[in-house]
């Protein structure tokens, strides 16, 4: 099929189930089909658009813009996931070059792996006693390990031929580790760090329910207030954000796939 | 013996630029955690025992064995990436300690960096070199070799835009860029296709009688070593293997890829190397 007609028609198809979609929900919440009052698509897209025409207002924590809401959240999660990268990525590279280090670190890792960062969120309130930087750390420990074993598992799995050529030349462990373990180990970098991201914006919001602001708290707030249509709203916009920040991470892989 | 002076001496006709002495290579496998207490003697897989072998300066030499021979390991021992088991390597009078820009690596699978364009390739391994030389220096030695393998055009492309037989000319251009005494190839035409490797066989020739350096050649094609070659050291099959045989090859340069295979010399060799190749690929498959 000509490619132009096969990307149009996608487009068709695409605007075609938002709008069996779209209708399918009014009907169904209009006539009461699954509970009461559940709101139908028609006042949900008027919140949506309600929220956005003025999404930075501050009327106060509990009245503010979704806006300013989200860019809190942001905020938290880029700090928070920038130190967690600026940690990992060394200690990743330290664990896939050094036996030592790889058989101390692993055990914590694997034990500490699989627990819910949500957990970490009473230690961070009795330490720092600071619903800021507790979302921060919550996110900081959500986001190291995927990043931390995409790059330990990359430098241990690195193309002998790179290193054998840079032995061979004399360069010495740092100009290995600069110019050859690093740009070797990109893909894997990115792909942890897009993995780190996505985890870290879902756990955010489970997070923000028991700070106060944020969009996590925007959800619980408008829980109290039973106004679901703003939880839709918030979940629209959280899927939204989601979507760019890994679009972002995609294109960055893109650019660094050395692959033929 | 002075290490630096002998890159201009040439004059000595039999002057040996690499020695190997009763070099030996075990790998061991790897200790355990069961294996800690238990004592005795650690079994390990020889890969080659008591290489002698003398190389003059400036010579084309080629070792040639059935494959699974240890031949890799001998180079990978040369270049200093790995530490014999026991032995000697002495280069100009010099017992080496580990790898050193005095010799260039070849290797089959070209190790290009992916994410370096043909020149920065290049010019990684200068400025690993030659950490002082400025940037201006280095650009402009890059281009010279890349123009010497004839890839000037291809400075700015990635190693996948090229095809294998580029990627080996970055790859040897890299290695003498660095300005090495002598060049260790490991099977360096053997993953590409028989007009390719014929057309880099007469590159490789040609920039070897431009750029005086000693080659050290792993190969398990007896037509190359015997066109290419001043000497064919033949190697035993595995494991445990040695050195069986040191053949000199006769044969006037430069030779002709045609008008050689006539001669009564080349044939009498390459008969000779055959049979030993039989014999030693017989060994390997009928044991198992």
């Amino acid at each position: 099929m000509n490619k132009a007609i096969s990307t149009r028609l996608t487009f068709v198809v695409a605007i075609l189930s938002l709008l069996i979609f779209i209708i399918l929900w009014q009907v169904i919440a209009q006539q009461g089909l699954l509970v009461k009052n559940f709101p139908g698509s028609f006042k949900t897209i008027g919140s949506l658009i309600w929220w956005v025409s003025d999404p930075f207002f501050d009327n106060g924590p509990n009245d503010l813009g979704i806006g300013t809401n989200l860019l809190i959240s942001l905020r938290r999660v880029l700090i928070g996931y920038s130190l967690a990268v600026l940690v990992a990525i060394p200690l990743g590279v330290l664990m896939g070059m050094s036996k030592l280090a790889q058989s101390s670190l692993n055990p914590y890792v694997q034990l500490l792996k699989p627990v819910s960062p949500l957990a970490w969120l009473p230690v961070g309130l009795f330490v720092f006693r600071n619903s800021e930087i507790t979302g921060i750390f919550v996110i900081f420990i959500t986001s190291i390990w995927p990043t931390l074993i995409n790059t330990a598992f990359g430098v241990a799995s690195i193309n002998p031929d790179y290193l054998r050529v840079s032995k061979s030349l004399g360069a010495s462990k740092s100009i290995t580790i600069r110019r050859v373990i690093l740009p070797a180990i990109m893909p894997n970098i990115l792909a942890g760090m897009r993995i780190s991201m996505g985890t870290a914006w879902l756990v955010i919001v489970a997070a923000e329910m028991l700070l106060g602001t944020g969009i996590g708290y925007f959800i619980w707030n408008e829980w109290n207030n039973l106004s679901l249509e703003n939880i839709f709203v918030a979940i629209i916009i959280i899927g939204f954000t989601g979507f760019i920040l890994d679009q972002f991470f995609g294109f960055l892989q893109d650019k660094f796939d050395y692959s033929i | 013996m002075n290490k630096k002076s002998s890159k201009i001496s040439t004059s000595n006709e039999n002057y040996s630029h690499l020695e190997l002495v009763n070099l030996g290579k075990i790998f061991f496998k790897e200790k355990k955690f069961i294996d800690f207490r238990s004592k005795g003697n650690r079994s390990g897989f020889e890969a080659i025992k008591d290489i002698n072998l003398k190389i003059e300066k400036n010579t084309f030499v080629s070792i040639i064995g059935p494959s699974g021979c240890g031949k890799s390991t001998l180079l990978n021992l040369i270049a200093g990436l790995q530490a014999p088991t026991s032995g000697k390597i002495i280069i100009d009078g010099q017992a080496i300690k580990g790898p050193g820009p005095d010799r260039g690596v070849i290797f089959q699978n070209y190790a290009l960096m992916p994410w370096l364009t043909t020149i920065q390739n290049i010019e990684f391994a200068l400025n690993t070199v030659f950490p002082a030389k400025t940037n201006a220096d280095v650009k402009e030695r890059a281009r010279k070799y890349l123009r010497m393998v004839g890839l000037e055009k291809a400075s700015n492309k990635f190693p996948k835009e090229l095809s294998g037989g580029m990627k080996q000319r970055v790859a040897i251009a890299r290695a003498l860029s660095i300005n090495p005494n002598m060049l260790l190839m490991d099977e360096p035409f053997g993953a590409l296709d028989a007009l390719t490797r014929s057309y880099l066989q007469d590159e490789l020739l040609s920039i070897w009688r431009k750029n005086k350096v000693t080659v050290v050649l792993i190969t398990h094609s007896i037509e190359e070593a015997l066109l290419l070659s001043d000497k064919i050291v033949l190697m035993s099959s595995g494991p445990s293997a040695i050195i069986s045989e040191e053949i000199s090859v006769d044969l006037e340069r430069p030779r002709d890829r045609e008008k050689i295979e006539q001669d009564p010399t080349y044939l009498k060799i390459k008969m000779r190397l055959e049979k030993h190749l039989l014999r030693e690929t017989r060994a390997v498959e009928e044991v198992t």
